[in-house]
């Protein structure tokens, strides 16, 4: 269930948003072709052709997403409004899930001129309360080179329309990453230099380190109790225990599913959960914590918990996705110095038998066609509000979206590469000084990536110079030790393994309702998975207990999700066929 | 209520000592999770995550007030709170009051059908859209009424306060009618002044309701700032630095739970500035239930 | 305005009806509509009536959408264009052994919760209320009552922490050598039950014993006194007194709280359970959120909402009956 999408949500600088009032709504209607869009009427003190406060438009978005809300006035939203003329008013998700809210705004009929109704996108376009961004995508170039045709035709719905675009993990030009935005095992900086930076493998490699090192090391300098290894189990988050099979068998993150190759033209479904490399590995975390270095509450502890455990640095790896802790643990690991006491995490790239390629790390971008932005009915000027979204896509406002202001949030050396202070860098990182000054429109389009300028990144947390400016010593070091440019090289996953068009299947499995027996089937998968994996873990008899889940995993009928999930891939793969 | 002065025997002296130990320890583990709450308040939000902090902030720091006091929108919102806790609170009282006086009447013909009907609204709910299709076709949706009218008639505050009603001798009621007064004269001159406690606890749910309703200017306001409340604006702030409680499921359908969380600090400054009014605001109702009730007019 | 609705109230019985009424006074358990009656109570009636069209407007007009259990609800087709699907849904829900397991979830939780604040906060009412110190009364009350403002994740967060194996009921338990290792209360079944029940105990007595407060405040102290000269010590007066005379509010509330054992809570279960316990942990309100809100099936948490209407009210009922018969305070 790893989504890639949240990645590359966490990495784009954090969510923020606009004020507005709200505009009226008026009777639907479906354009066929794209009406005039507003233009400036007036000059700035520059020089430059700007709207007039009364020419601005406001208009309104809500992202089915929990996020923050930007102040009225604030710096960049009054800049970029008098650029095109456009001001959006963002509110976020608040106490409902994503679907109880698209309900709930549907049934209001009280709705925004952009939304973004994450995993109630469905609904909306079922509701026939979109508008169809057909004709948009040929007037405004900015919008069309957002994709390709093929990937285009991934978000035509089956009335023939495209309704939205998913606006991350996009990347204009070469693609600039320098983290390891996806799951791995990690292991802190200082337990690899302790043993002399060695090459690790596999599952037994790694545990057998940790084991030597809280042997010789059982407390931290200041006298925290070192434990060897956690496992969050919380709620959804349980794919940092039901995950690794996938990846430890060297397949990439389809999330539910692995699909199997062997025959490229006709690919399979296969199930990890009942692998023996599964099985395999919940027998090594049963060894570990009976042998008492896994952390006992590790199948009952909250993720407040696990962030508070994480963040006093005494846990020497885990298994989990970046964006799942590595945000949440930077300030207090600041705070404490924890980054220059080696207690940074590095990425490894374990695979079963230590010989497979493995692919835990996502090269390039990962297409979500499941949710996206659009424009809805309500909206009752569609053209400026696509004319809004192509000319938020130019590089001088998606800078000023990204970067900010040149001169303020930004300098520009003389080799035209952008950089930060320190003072700025902590400014973006404030929360009331973002919602006075910063406006991303974080939910609407962008791009990852090379600027326009082919220097800079789009998008400065992929700005090389910038990443490297905050690395502490030790983490620097075992860079060094490896010979590891950055994350991606550190985990050394195989490069440039095209992605099929059926990547990554969890889109589908995420959309499975109970209308189906694979839906069905899927919901009571995941129940039965988050009672057993903890418990066979814990176990004092493996053997048996791990019996006993394959026969209540059994039980759930999980042939039925996958012959679903398999005539989903069949009809990707045919869709993809036709469109190359 | 008992003469002091007179000689207490030793049992009642151990059952005095044994109830305020009882009744301080009480109170002590009672106050905990709300000095715990005041702490994280004052503490730094990323040092905060350590966890660990009891009684007493560990690395001061107002910032988490700063966050929650320069919220935008707080200032609309605090103005609707307490202008629909105020509203909705006389409003609320006046109805039930009435409805109960009715329902406790002992001769009223149609005590008995009416209290079910009323009993059966607490338990039958046609869930969320149907209700919101309602108050859109009633215009109550993108307005202000729809935080006073539509709960204003509670079965629980009704069933409340129409027992304490019940329970007030006939005498007051017969003798007035003796006296030739009408239903009005009765519940406003003879009923109501007896009935200051349970006005008064009413009065203290109906306004807490208010005061921490959040939900419905979500739904019902979702796009309409001007009429947003404070709880509203607070759920917004909190939602965006922590997303807990009832959004996640097995499914991982829940992505944006990623962020940065100095959630807690904030909550709890959150929590500690939206209860200091309601507590401001106790001790005058709570004269009402504290002091015994004195029952002048009507000796029998 | 409004209030003009009321004044019906205003007009008098006349003085005739009052005199004749005095002879009928003896039998009031249960009167009879007669024109005699309407033309006396007409008043009542009148205003009765607007009361009950308030309520069929915000209370019963919306109970038309427990048609969605009957239909596969779509938010395109509306209630009044989804396919019906019969009883399809009910029979999901009662073909699905956790659904079973849930409801048992429920009603186990509910009543245990039940039974504990119940008795917690009249408890602790009647306790405070033998105090004599006005102001320690006062402050005991006021600190009580203030968990209640305090989010479940505040409290549960508390609760998690205290039990962890890190927490301070293992270091109690370690220091004084019950236990050799630290024990995970989370990771067993068994406590999860208890632990919910003292999380609301903690959270609401206060809170809850406030209506109690206010029915003892009604007694007349003239029992008091009377109790007192017969002789009665302070438990005598508190059994003959005090209880007896909060009992009719002891019972509708009893009443209004069987109605909602099924409504056993969302949060708490939610935030303090686990995949090892979720067997008992899971309420109907968690499963309706994952099956059908989850997983954009309006029809299917209707279908379940319906069945907790279903089983509250019958609960009323029986309880109701049974608090009739034995001459009890009743709710209808």
């Amino acid at each position: 269930m790893k989504k890639k999408i949240i990645s590359c949500v966490m990495a784009s600088a954090m969510a923020m948003s606009a004020f507005a009032a709200c505009s009226g709504t008026t009777e639907p209607e479906v354009l066929e072709t794209a009406g005039p869009a507003p233009t400036a009427d007036a000059t700035n003190a520059a020089g430059e052709e700007v709207f007039s406060e009364d020419a601005i438009l406001d208009m309104t978005m809500f992202s089915a997403m929990p996020g923050n809300e930007i102040n009225s006035g604030n710096d960049i939203q009054e800049r970029i409004a008098e650029l095109t003329g456009v001001r959006v008013k963002e509110t976020w998700l608040t106490g409902q899930t994503a679907q109880e809210a698209v309900g709930s705004i549907i049934a209001s009929g009280d709705l925004p001129d952009f939304i973004d109704g994450g995993d109630g996108m469905a609904q909306l376009y079922d509701a026939g309360l979109l508008v169809a961004w057909d004709p948009y995508i040929e007037e405004y170039p900015n919008l069309k080179e957002l994709y390709s045709d093929a990937e285009w035709e991934m978000f035509r719905q089956d009335d023939g329309h495209i309704y939205w675009a998913n606006v991350f993990c996009n990347s204009y030009g070469e693609p600039k990453a320098t983290g390891h935005n996806d799951e791995a095992f990690w292991i802190q900086v200082r337990v690899l230099e302790w043993a002399g930076y060695p090459e690790i493998k596999t599952l037994d490699q790694y545990f057998d380190l940790i084991e030597s090192y809280v042997d010789a090391n059982p407390t931290m300098e200041n006298g925290t109790k070192n434990i060897g290894y956690t496992c969050l189990c919380d709620d959804w988050r349980y794919f940092c225990i039901e995950n690794a099979g996938q990846f430890l068998a060297g397949y990439p993150n389809d999330g539910s599913v692995i699909v199997n190759l062997t025959d490229y033209d006709k690919p399979t479904i296969e199930d990890y959960n009942t692998t023996q490399i599964t099985h395999d590995y919940l027998k090594k975390l049963n060894e570990v914590y009976n042998a008492g270095y896994m952390d006992i509450d590790f199948a009952t502890q909250t993720y407040d918990e696990y962030i508070q455990k994480l963040s006093t640095g005494a846990v020497l790896g885990m298994c989990d996705q970046y964006w799942d802790f590595a945000y949440s643990i930077a300030g207090p690991y600041a705070e404490q110095g924890l980054d220059k006491m080696g207690c940074d995490y590095v990425p490894l790239g374990l695979v079963a038998d230590g010989i497979t390629e493995q692919q835990w790390h996502a090269y390039g971008d990962t297409l979500n066609n499941s949710s996206g932005c659009a424009v809805t009915t309500s909206c009752e000027d569609p053209a400026a509000a696509f004319q809004f979204l192509s000319r938020i896509l130019d590089q001088e406002i998606h800078d000023l979206r990204f970067w900010g202001i040149q001169g303020e949030d930004y300098l520009v050396d003389d080799d035209g590469l952008f950089y930060r202070t320190e003072e700025m860098r902590a400014n973006w990182k404030d929360e009331t000084f973002k919602a006075n000054h910063c406006c991303t429109y974080s939910y609407m389009p962008q791009w990852l990536g090379t600027s326009h300028d082919g220097i800079n990144a789009m998008q400065p947390q992929e700005q090389a110079s910038e990443y490297y400016a905050g690395l502490a010593e030790p983490f620097a070091n075992c860079l060094k030790a490896y010979n590891a440019g950055g994350l991606p090289d550190m985990i050394g996953s195989v490069k440039g393994v095209e992605m099929g068009f059926w990547y990554p299947m969890y889109s589908y499995s995420n959309s499975m309702t109970t209308e189906t027996a694979g839906g069905v089937a899927w919901e009571r998968m995941g129940t039965t998975k988050h009672e057993w994996l903890p418990k066979v873990v814990m176990s004092t008899n493996f053997d048996a207990d791990w019996a006993s889940y394959m026969d209540a995993y059994a039980a759930c009928k999980p042939e039925d999700f996958l012959a679903e999930m398999q005539e989903e891939l069949d009809r990707r793969v045919e869709m993809g066929n036709a469109n190359s | 209520m008992f003469d002091n002065k007179r000689k207490l025997p030793t049992s009642e002296w151990v059952f005095i000592i044994c109830n305020t130990v009882f009744l301080v320890l009480f109170a002590i583990v009672t106050l905990y999770p709300v000095l715990n709450t005041v702490a994280y308040s004052f503490n730094d939000g990323s040092d905060a995550l350590l966890g660990g902090i009891h009684l007493l902030p560990r690395k001061f720091s107002m910032k988490s007030y700063n966050v929650v006091v320069n919220k935008e929108g707080m200032l609309v919102g605090a103005k609707i709170t307490v202008l629909r806790t105020i509203l909705g609170t006389v409003f609320s009282l006046a109805a039930n009051a009435v409805l109960s006086f009715i329902l406790s009447r002992k001769r009223f013909v149609f005590k008995s059908g009416l209290s079910l009907f009323w009993v059966i609204t607490m338990y039958a709910n046609g869930g969320m859209i149907p209700v919101m299709l309602l108050y859109r076709s009633l215009g109550l949706t993108a307005s202000f009424w729809v935080y006073v009218i539509p709960g204003a008639v509670s079965a629980f505050n009704i069933m409340v306060m129409r027992t304490f009603m019940a329970g007030i001798p006939d005498s007051f009621e017969e003798s007035a009618q003796l006296d030739g007064a009408g239903y009005a004269t009765i519940f406003l001159k003879v009923i109501s002044p007896l009935c200051k406690p349970v006005y008064a606890t009413i009065a203290l749910f109906v306004a807490v309701y208010q005061w921490n309703s959040w939900f419905d200017a979500m739904l019902y306001n979702r796009l309409n700032p001007e009429y947003t409340t404070l709880q509203y604006e607070l759920m917004k702030l909190l939602s965006s630095v922590a997303n807990q409680g009832g959004n996640g499921n097995a499914g991982g359908k829940t992505e944006a739970a990623a962020q940065t969380i100095t959630g807690i600090t904030v909550r709890s400054a959150a929590t500690v500035l939206t209860m200091l009014p309601i507590i401001c605001l106790y001790p005058f109702l709570q004269n009402y239930f504290v002091t015994g009730l004195t029952i002048g007019g009507v000796k029998e | 305005m409004v209030l003009i609705l009321w004044l019906p109230l205003f007009f008098k019985e006349d003085q005739c009806t009052m005199s004749k009424r005095k002879t009928a006074e003896l039998d009031i358990t249960k009167v009879k509509l007669t024109k005699k009656e309407f033309k006396r109570q007409w008043g009542l009636i009148f205003v009765a009536a607007l009361y009950v069209i308030y309520g069929i407007v915000f209370y019963y007009l919306p109970l038309g959408g427990w048609i969605m259990a009957f239909q596969n609800y779509k938010l395109k087709t509306g209630l009044f264009h989804s396919k019906f699907v019969g009883l399809a849904k009910f029979k999901f829900l009662f073909e699905d052994d956790r659904f079973i397991r849930v409801i048992r979830n429920t009603l186990a939780m509910g009543i245990i919760n039940l039974a504990v604040t119940f008795v917690t906060a009249i408890a602790f009412a009647i306790l405070l209320n033998e105090v004599q110190s006005r102001w320690f009364k006062k402050t005991i009350q006021t600190i009580s009552y203030l968990p209640h403002f305090l989010s479940w994740i505040i409290v549960c967060g508390i609760i998690h922490d205290s039990l962890s194996s890190t927490g301070i009921i293992n270091e109690i338990l370690l220091n004084t050598h019950i236990l050799s290792k630290p024990y995970n209360f989370f990771a067993h079944p068994n406590w999860f039950w208890p632990i919910v029940a003292f999380s609301n105990v903690w959270k609401e007595t206060g809170w809850n014993a406030i209506i109690y407060f206010a029915a003892i405040t009604a007694i007349d102290p003239a029992l008091y006194e009377a109790a007192a000269i017969d002789g009665a010590g302070r438990f005598q007066r508190i059994w003959y007194v005090t209880l007896p005379s909060i009992k009719p509010t002891i019972m509708i509330l009893l009443l209004m709280n069987i109605g909602n054992v099924i409504n056993a809570g969302f949060e708490v279960q939610y935030i303090l359970g686990n995949g090892l316990v979720q067997r008992v942990s899971e309420t109907i309100d968690i499963y309706i959120l994952q099956f059908g809100v989850g997983n954009m099936d309006y029809s299917l948490g209707t279908a379940a909402g319906i069945f907790k209407t279903a089983v509250s009210i019958v609960l009323i009922f029986i309880f109701n009956q049974i608090a009739k018969s034995q001459g009890d305070e009743h709710l209808f």
